[in-house]
């Protein structure tokens, strides 16, 4: 009897979330706390419900496969363009038309299928007591395989996506063979073997184990806003960021993205979320938890991301939906020539 | 005769312990299914490039993580076994309590500690502060990080093990090898080792299987092995061909330990049984300098693999305390205990039933097919949710039924997947003290005019209240600290400590995910602290 009373308890637990009908559903790889607060918003602001499943992509895109018609999922929403190019070439989104969207997002940042709710950039950071400041005038990624760097290139791992997406760049703006070339070139520059993410990077120029260090530009202000302690916060300020390719292509920019899935069940409120993300206040409350840059003109970056730069070029020339094309290609380069 | 009067009368028994077998081993055949389909470039820079290194590297690991394991394991083993040092009590079972740890959760912790303006740092900035503190403080790369987190977390296996036959081993032999004056250090290695060896090499073979089905802490410190090379062709190639191959090479070379565990395990049992006799052994009272030394090496074992995480843990709590009310405690402890009280009793249950099953049937064929099926144990979890995902999606469009949302994405699928990782540990478990009870027990009981439930409830049950209960906790364990299957299969809102700590942890925030890994250890160690003293009650 008491098992049976239990069982249905945890049944009604189970089922309490279905009994909301106004509710979207979302798939998300981005695991920020911030973002559970913005869904909050948007609860407040409509009165719909977000339910939220985070993990990696793959992962997300392989159960929304097999899910199939029965998904009940309304938006995937990923952290980087080649993830989103892989869903959308597996078929999992559907086409809508938001004119929100379309004035609020440029065209680079989106495709028909998904759209970009918040940019970062792939940049270096140098750490001044180490470094001559002349060599590093005009620098581009091209220099990072230039001989006069042996052995002072920081990077993470292969398996990294920013990564892959960044030698996809390289493949899309200068074509395969040079890109290859850069690779080689590169990896015999490493300052050891790729190891840590992003942050550890920037640590290792820190500490000297390196002069020149490749990370996306949130991680060094998550460090400067002591979110990571004192240490990390002492070891951010000496180092200092530069946006490569300020005198030839611009700087290599990825993108949090979202599309509305195929068989979404609530496709009106997935739209209006999708919209919120783009409202003023949403891309406040993005760009001031996570450090990334703002898609929406009209919001500024946190102060401590306005400190490394607004005014740089982007490489605006080419479309950040042709990493994913690119991306297996680059992967494959990397590997073929030693990048662990 | 009796037996085949029952197989008679049970052959729809027969059937349906054939079917169960079947479809617990169904998702995994799945993995041997889709092997056929098209491979991209991945497979061949894999084959003509990356092969050598993923075997090299696997190999390293796993023969690193188990001689490590089997030098902390044993001799830590033998020194509370056969001596008397301070603090010996203590470390019986406080030995035990890195089994709370997972190894990713340990790599955190280390990663933290020894990394550039890591925890050493701030430490030894704290006495004497100069810029180049960082360059003194040892740097260790993937693998030996990898090396050491594994191996703090995994040695608890051959104590164990270790421990419980020392523990048995006769006062003759002690007794025997002393006045044939063998030294203590031949004794351990010339006759202790030797006699305990199905033992050790059970708890070896367990170590050799979660290391090689190791992703989490192999994953962290970027060294590719099997299973990353797994992830790798999916995430980065979409290549699930070459994925499934891998998973298969992986699940051959893990079936080739698991008949070898097993075979040891019977001869275990034969040991066991020889050796465990009720006279107590004496322990030797250590003195001076082997007392020293047999203290520090239980307390640096301890403080190793269990202090120091738990207190990098700690140290986070208290330095970022804002993160501390993030956390909805009173939900996550209940989806935990939802998951522990469902998965529990649908493992137990059928590892009940199953082996009781057996038991009547008494078929060969049965038995072969049934111990295949608990492979699950051995499989990488990302894979076996991956093989669940698509079996079900695969039986739905196949039968015409709908699975998929009975399964994926509901408190049910996550159950059923939970059942499938670790159906083994119940199974083999009550199979081995089933095997301790008499069948003649059985046939008497059907003569006296004992019913077959009867006989269940009335004779086996109560035999079985002990190791149930010792079942239920390993399993409680392993369930706590389950990421990988809760992660791809769990319902909409829905989160564990594991996924918690995952979550931060890929925002590059280890220090949130302080609270969740300090909750999992602290559950952990509960549980450990209640088998410890609910085991040793009864000696």
């Amino acid at each position: 009897m008491i098992i049976r009373i239990i069982y249905t308890f945890c049944f009604l637990i189970l089922n309490a979330n279905f009994l909301v009908s106004k509710e979207v559903n979302v798939f998300s790889s981005r695991h920020y706390e911030s973002d559970y607060k913005l869904y909050d918003f948007f609860t407040k602001k409509t009165g719909i419900k977000v339910n939220v499943i985070t993990g990696k992509s793959k992962l997300l895109e392989k159960r929304i496969i097999e899910e199939g018609s029965s998904c009940k999922g309304d938006l995937l929403i990923l952290a980087d363009a080649g993830r989103m190019g892989s869903a959308e070439s597996k078929g999992l989104f559907q086409k809508f038309n938001s004119s929100v969207l379309k004035k609020k997002i440029p065209e680079n940042l989106r495709t028909d299928y998904w759209y970009s709710i918040a940019k970062r950039a792939r940049i270096f950071f140098y750490n001044n007591a180490n470094i001559n400041n002349k060599d590093l005038k005009n620098i581009d990624y091209l220099d990072l395989a230039d001989e006069k760097w042996d052995g002072d290139i920081l990077i993470r791992a292969s398996n990294n996506i920013y990564n892959q997406s960044l030698v996809a760049y390289m493949i899309e703006v200068y074509g395969e063979k040079k890109a290859t070339e850069w690779v080689r070139g590169l990896v015999k520059n490493m300052a050891r073997s790729p190891q840590g993410n992003d942050r550890a990077q920037i640590l290792g120029v820190a500490a000297k184990e390196g002069k020149i260090a490749v990370a996306n530009t949130y991680y060094h202000s998550l460090m400067m806003s002591g979110k990571k302690g004192t240490e990390q916060k002492k070891a951010a300020k000496k180092v200092s960021p530069i946006f490569p390719g300020q005198n030839s292509k611009g700087t290599h920019i990825n993108i949090s993205g979202a599309g509305l899935l195929k068989h979404s069940p609530n496709k009106k409120n997935a739209i209006k979320l999708l919209e919120f993300f783009l409202s003023d206040k949403a891309q406040k409350h993005i760009v001031n938890n996570t450090f990334e840059y703002p898609i929406s003109k009209n919001v500024n970056p946190h102060p401590l991301v306005s400190r490394m730069g607004t005014n740089f070029k982007e490489n605006n020339s080419i479309s950040i939906s042709s990493y994913f094309k690119w991306q297996s290609k680059a992967y494959k380069i990397m590997l073929e020539n030693g990048w662990k | 005769m009796l037996t085949q009067f029952y197989l008679k009368k049970f052959n729809a028994l027969y059937f349906l312990v054939f079917v169960l077998s079947l479809l617990i081993l169904s998702p995994f055949l799945s993995i041997f299914i889709s092997l056929f389909g098209e491979v991209t470039e991945y497979f061949f820079i894999i084959k003509d490039r990356l092969f050598e290194l993923y075997l090299f590297n696997t190999i390293i690991l796993v023969v690193s993580v188990v001689s490590i394991t089997f030098l902390l394991g044993t001799f830590s083993a033998f020194l509370v076994s056969f001596y008397e040092f301070p603090g010996c009590r203590f470390f019986k079972w406080a030995l035990i309590l890195s089994f709370a740890v997972p190894s990713y959760i340990y790599g955190y912790a280390f990663t933290a500690f020894f990394e550039n303006y890591g925890t050493a740092y701030s430490i030894v900035s704290f006495f004497h502060n100069s810029e180049s503190v960082n360059t003194y403080i040892p740097k260790f790369n993937g693998m030996v990080g990898a090396i050491i987190s594994l191996s703090f977390s995994l040695y608890v296996y051959v104590y164990i093990f270790s421990r419980s036959t020392f523990t048995n081993q006769s006062s003759e032999i002690i007794e025997t090898s002393r006045i044939f004056g063998l030294s203590t250090g031949s004794f351990f290695l010339k006759v202790l080792i030797p006699l305990s060896r199905p033992a050790i090499i059970t708890g070896l073979s367990l170590v050799a299987m979660e290391t090689l089905s190791d992703f989490g802490t192999v994953y962290f410190f970027n060294i590719p092995t099997f299973t990353t090379a797994i992830y790798d062709s999916w995430m980065g190639f979409d290549d699930t061909t070459t994925a499934n191959l891998l998973s298969a090479f992986l699940l051959i070379i893990i079936l080739i330990f698991f008949t070898t565990e097993k075979f040891s395990r019977k001869k275990s049992s034969y040991y066991d049984r020889k050796l465990s006799n009720k006279n107590l052994k004496k322990n030797i009272n250590l003195h001076g300098w082997a007392s020293f030394f047999a203290f520090s090496f239980c307390f640096l074992l301890f403080f190793l693999s269990f202090i120091f995480p738990f207190l990098q843990m700690l140290y986070w709590s208290f330095k970022f305390p804002e993160y501390f009310f993030i956390y909805n405690f009173f939900e996550l402890n209940l989806n935990l205990l939802k998951l522990i009280f469902l998965s529990l009793t649908l493992i137990i249950l059928v590892s009940f039933f199953v082996n009781y099953a057996l038991r009547i049937l008494n078929s060969n064929f049965l038995n072969s097919v049934s111990s295949l099926s608990i492979i699950g144990y051995a499989v990488p979890g990302l894979i076996i949710s991956i093989a669940l995902m698509s079996f079900l999606s695969f039986t739905s469009d196949y039968f015409n039924v709908n699975l998929r949302n009975a399964f994926i994405g509901s408190i049910t699928g996550l159950v059923l997947g939970y059942f499938l990782r670790f159906y083994s540990v119940s199974f083999l478990g009550i199979q081995s003290n089933y095997l301790k009870i008499d069948k003649k027990v059985d046939e008497s009981s059907y003569l006296l005019g004992f019913s077959k439930f009867k006989t269940f409830r009335l004779i086996h049950l109560p035999y079985f209240k002990k190791p149930t209960l010792l079942i239920s906790i390993l399993l409680v364990i392993e369930i706590i600290k389950e990421l990988p299957i809760t992660l791809v299969m769990r319902p909409f809102n829905f989160e564990t400590f594991a996924t918690k700590a995952y979550s931060f942890a890929s925002q590059d925030l280890l220090e949130a995910t302080a609270v969740p890994s300090l909750s999992i250890i602290v559950w952990a160690t509960i549980f450990i602290i209640f088998t410890f003293k609910f085991s040793d009650s009864d000696k």
